[in-house]
């Protein structure tokens, strides 16, 4: 399996070929991975994959040249520092560069390995996808999704004496369930495989595709909506670009340009960056070994804080947030009410479970569009009432977000476009476009 | 090109075969490549890789398993072999799963991409100096507050082997390259660039930064950049909508390539991408667009990112029809899939690396040119817009409901461009916007314009495609449709 104490070996033995630098590093990742992909309720893809590499940063005054090998042979190594020193050589300088990260490290820990996840094996995998197929096909339905189970290590060491190493586990569960007109969705993602009640997920996910055969018309217009994880997840992360030094400073396409300090948001509404949550439990350093910090990002609706990488931090003569770029640990802070309870709050509006291709149109407002999937429902006196076809929505996140009330739980979410960390609660939000209607549910 | 792993290959084939797999494949992989990024005079970034390793597929009883990994040692290459085995043989547990065929061809054969002018005759300084000039180009005006170029490009070596004797060797090599830049003013940015949706990307060498011609498009786009920022934004509007190629290209990935592929008809990529509009029982029926829509899946075309002399699955590729005059009659396959549906094998599979488990992607999609030019459809629409570029762009999960959003539009009235408009959007069903297209532009000016980074697979495997095409006209188009209205 792999592991801190051999990436960073790894890792200092490669660094021990560079020669010739004013400064350099390098940067280990393993990976082992296992994914059982399902669909009609048999397994269509079922495979694993062992990979290393290696990245050398090699630095002669303002010269940075790089180079990634998997080739972990002596010979590899040397070969690959070879190769980042010749780029060096023939790039002109950067002016802009300043150091690499200085020693340091993050204050905090969290447990990331699970011997559950770490041990699995295809027939773990498979016997947990037994209980999802039984649960589809006891009310006739299709399925489609993955489950995975992951061993990772990483490792960053450099020649002013930074030394960090992380090691974790991951895993996941993701069912849809296939009506003849309807769907329904469920996930689960975890460090620890042996937390993972796949016939739950199953029952949640076959109960949502089954709460209706007869997905209704329903006239787009601007509605309150309650978004559960996987749908709020996948808006909000468009949020997330705007919470960087470089979209602020550098390309100027941030919503936050203007907005810091102010009241921007609901009260309700706050978000922090924080790797050592113990539902994130992340990697503590950036790609280049900075340690990463905890940062606010929101409090009580005002915009506060942005990430930075060491890269941009030297040049903007800001703090180094230890980010490569964009939160990667956001966690929205969970509010006081159940699900039910703001279900059974809302006179009229639409529950939607999940959300696909949202993009963003416009950075400056963080205007997104995208489309609804896998359940969505009419509230009505605080019941769900019927199913709805599909949505397309479009409107500014920062409008949408000035008035939400948050659940009461966090859920590790993911997304096809999200490899993050994040965390969510569901959330009502008080106005939301829904521009046009689809002819499917 | 003498094979290298021949005798690895023969190795892990035997273990596989030994261990109880009734067929199997093994593919070695040795990339090189080399990305540089230029931003705001200063190079950002190079990087200079290899990769080495290997995908093992072992069918078992029907059903397929796969292993990756980088250890070329005699342990590794048993233990990857055993592993491709162990999963398959998991699979079988699984009572009603459909059996995948097992494969009988044989090909022993080598291939290269065609090269006009090979990457690595060109120095690294050049690349960077041209980058840099590319670049300062861009800033025509002080509202250009980030400018960047870059190039990428990549050079593979691939070696196929299965237990049916297939021995197949190939160099692929794929280049990219593009410019492109931020304006702000009035409490708006605007992005500008390209050539295409991101850069041109082709299945070449260095002529293809050639022909991206970084220099000239870059004052271009920083001059249409600072008249953006200070346009009106597009109005709501149904009328006539003409498409470059730039915007077109990726009309084409999302609403015909995408729905096309057999993999996503029959459900397998239902919970992430979603499922299609189209389906296998509607071939030869389902009119899917206008007369004047036919559109190939040519996976032998010069300059496509997707060109081979042999899929993932070691298939000699060839030129399939999909749509013909508007009626659908085929889609993008593997063996697998066409085995469920009788219809013809496309090789269309790929995977991202040898990490990654082969799979049938979007390959090469053309688009039959018409007649004339851009400029020509031009003076022939009295009322319509002009879009170019790509700043967003969204499709459902049936791959019908889409909202694109240009770079730029045009009002052209009377067969003129007569005003610039900013953050242009468009929006359409699938089947009712290809029925729309009445006029396609002649094959003078189509381009192949590749994408190195289609999403699709779960695990996410980003795929290179191709969708050849020139410029097109739609009648009666929503447009400028806006947000919270």
């Amino acid at each position: 399996m792999p592991n801190a104490h051999d990436a960073l070996a790894l890792a200092k033995r490669a660094l021990s070929y560079v020669k010739g630098a004013d400064q350099a590093s390098v940067a280990v990742n393993v990976s082992d991975a296992s994914y059982s992909r399902f669909a009609r309720n048999y397994v269509v893809q079922n495979i694993g994959s062992l990979a290393t590499t290696v990245s050398v940063n090699y630095v002669k005054g303002k010269r940075i040249g790089s180079s990634t090998t998997g080739d972990t042979s002596d010979a590899g190594l040397r070969a690959v520092a070879a190769r980042a020193a010749d780029v060096a050589s023939r790039v002109p300088a950067n002016p802009e560069f300043v150091s690499l990260p200085k020693p340091g490290t993050a204050t905090g820990h969290s447990k990331s390995v699970f011997p559950a996840t770490a041990s699995a094996s295809p027939e773990t995998r498979i016997d947990k996808l037994q209980s999802v197929f039984a649960r589809m096909e006891r009310s006739s339905l299709n399925s489609s999704g993955y489950t995975t189970t992951q061993s990772l290590a990483s490792a960053v060491v450099n020649s002013l004496g930074l030394s960090a190493a992380w090691e974790g586990t991951y895993a996941g569960l993701e069912i849809k369930a296939i009506g003849e007109r309807t769907s329904g969705y469920a996930d689960f993602w975890t460090r620890d495989y042996g937390a993972l009640d796949a016939a739950e997920r199953a029952e949640r996910a076959a109960s949502k595709a089954t709460v209706s055969n007869e997905p209704a018309d329903f006239k787009p217009g601007t509605y309150t909506v309650i978004l559960e994880p996987p749908a709020f997840v996948d808006c909000i992360n468009n949020l997330y670009y705007g919470f960087s030094l470089g979209s602020i400073k550098e390309n100027q396409d941030s919503w936050m340009i203007d907005r810091i300090g102010k009241h921007v948001f609901s009260p309700n509404l706050t978000i922090v960056d924080d790797w050592s949550h113990p539902l994130v439990a992340n990697q503590p350093f950036a790609s280049d070994g900075a340690p990463t910090k905890k940062v606010v990002l929101v409090e009580k609706g005002v915009p506060k804080g942005y990430v930075s990488s060491t890269y941009l931090a030297n040049k903007f003569k800001e703090a180094n947030t230890g980010h490569d770029g964009y939160p990667i640990n956001a966690i929205v802070m969970p509010g006081t009410k159940s699900r039910e309870q703001l279900i059974a709050e809302t006179e009229r509006g639409i529950l939607i479970s999940r959300t696909w291709y949202t993009r963003p149109v416009d950075p400056r407002t963080c205007t997104i569009t995208g489309l609804t999937r896998d359940g969505v429902y009419l509230i009505e006196n605080g019941k769900l009432t019927k199913t709805l076809k599909n949505f397309r929505f479009f409107t500014s996140m920062v409008s949408a977000l000035k008035d939400v009330e948050l659940g009461n739980k966090l859920y590790r979410s993911e997304s096809s476009d999200a490899p993050q960390t994040l965390l969510v609660p569901d959330v009502k939000i008080a106005k939301f476009t829904l521009s046009a209607q689809t002819s499917f549910a | 090109m003498a094979n290298q792993h021949a005798a690895r290959a023969a190795r892990v084939l035997d273990t596989a075969t030994k261990r109880g797999a009734a067929y199997a494949d093994v593919q070695f992989w040795e990339g090189t490549s080399e990305q540089l990024f230029v931003q705001n005079g200063v190079v950002r970034g190079v990087d200079s890789s290899t990769t080495v390793g290997y995908g093992v597929r072992a069918l078992v009883d029907g059903s397929w398993g796969f292993a990756g990994s980088d250890r070329l040692d005699d342990g590794g290459l048993d233990a990857t072999a055993a592993r491709a085995v162990a999963i398959a043989k998991a699979s079988t547990r699984i009572a009603n799963r459909i059996r995948a065929v097992t494969p009988t061809d044989k090909y022993v054969d080598t291939w290269s991409t065609p090269l006009e002018k090979d990457p690595r005759s060109v120095s690294l300084s050049a690349k960077a100096n041209h980058l840099l000039t590319a670049e300062k180009a861009l800033h025509v005006d002080k509202s250009i507050v980030v400018g960047y170029a870059f190039t990428f490009g990549e050079d593979t070596i691939k070696e196929f082997y299965s237990t049916n004797g297939s021995a197949i060797r190939q160099r692929i090599v794929q280049t990219g390259a593009g410019v492109g830049c931020n304006a702000v003013g009035g409490g708006d940015a605007q992005a500008r660039g390209g050539p295409g949706d991101f850069g041109l990307y082709q299945g070449g060498g260095w002529e293809v930064v050639d022909r991206a011609d970084l220099i000239r498009n870059a004052a271009r786009y920083g001059e249409e950049a600072v008249q953006l920022v200070k346009a009106p934004v597009l109005p709501e509007t149904t009328a006539d909508m003409i498409l470059t190629g730039a915007v077109l290209n990726l009309q084409m990935h999302e609403s015909i390539g995408h729905p096309l592929e057999l993999d996503r008809s029959l459900g397998w990529e239902a919970n992430f991408s979603g499922i299609s509009w189209a389906t296998p029982d509607q071939v030869g029926k389902l009119k899917y667009g206008s007369d004047a829509m036919t559109v190939y899946c040519d996976n032998t075309l010069p300059k496509g990112m997707a060109t081979v002399g042999y899929d993932d699955e070691g298939v000699k590729p060839q030129r399939v029809t999909m749509i013909e005059n508007g009626v659908l009659r085929a889609f993008e396959s593997s063996r697998d899939t066409a085995a469920q549906t009788s219809l013809p094998q496309t090789a269309s599979v790929r995977a991202q690396d040898w990490a990654s488990v082969p799979m049938v992607r979007m390959t090469n999609i053309v688009l039959a040119p018409g007649e004339g030019t851009l400029e020509d459809i031009v003076a022939d629409t009295k009322d319509g817009v002009l879009m170019d570029g790509i700043r967003s762009w969204s499709i459902d999960d049936h791959r019908l409901n889409f909202q694109f959003g240009p770079q730029l539009a045009w009002r052209i009235q009377n067969g003129k461009r007569t005003k610039l408009y900013k953050k242009p959007t468009y929006t359409g069903i699938t089947p009712h916007f290809w029925g729309s297209l009445d006029r396609v532009a002649g094959a003078s000016e189509m381009v192949a314009w590749g994408t190195p980074n289609c999403g699709k697979g779960e695990p996410e495997q980003s795929g290179r495609t191709t969708h050849a095409c020139s410029h097109a006209r739609f009648r009666n188009v929503t447009m400028g449709v806006k947000a919270d209205a």
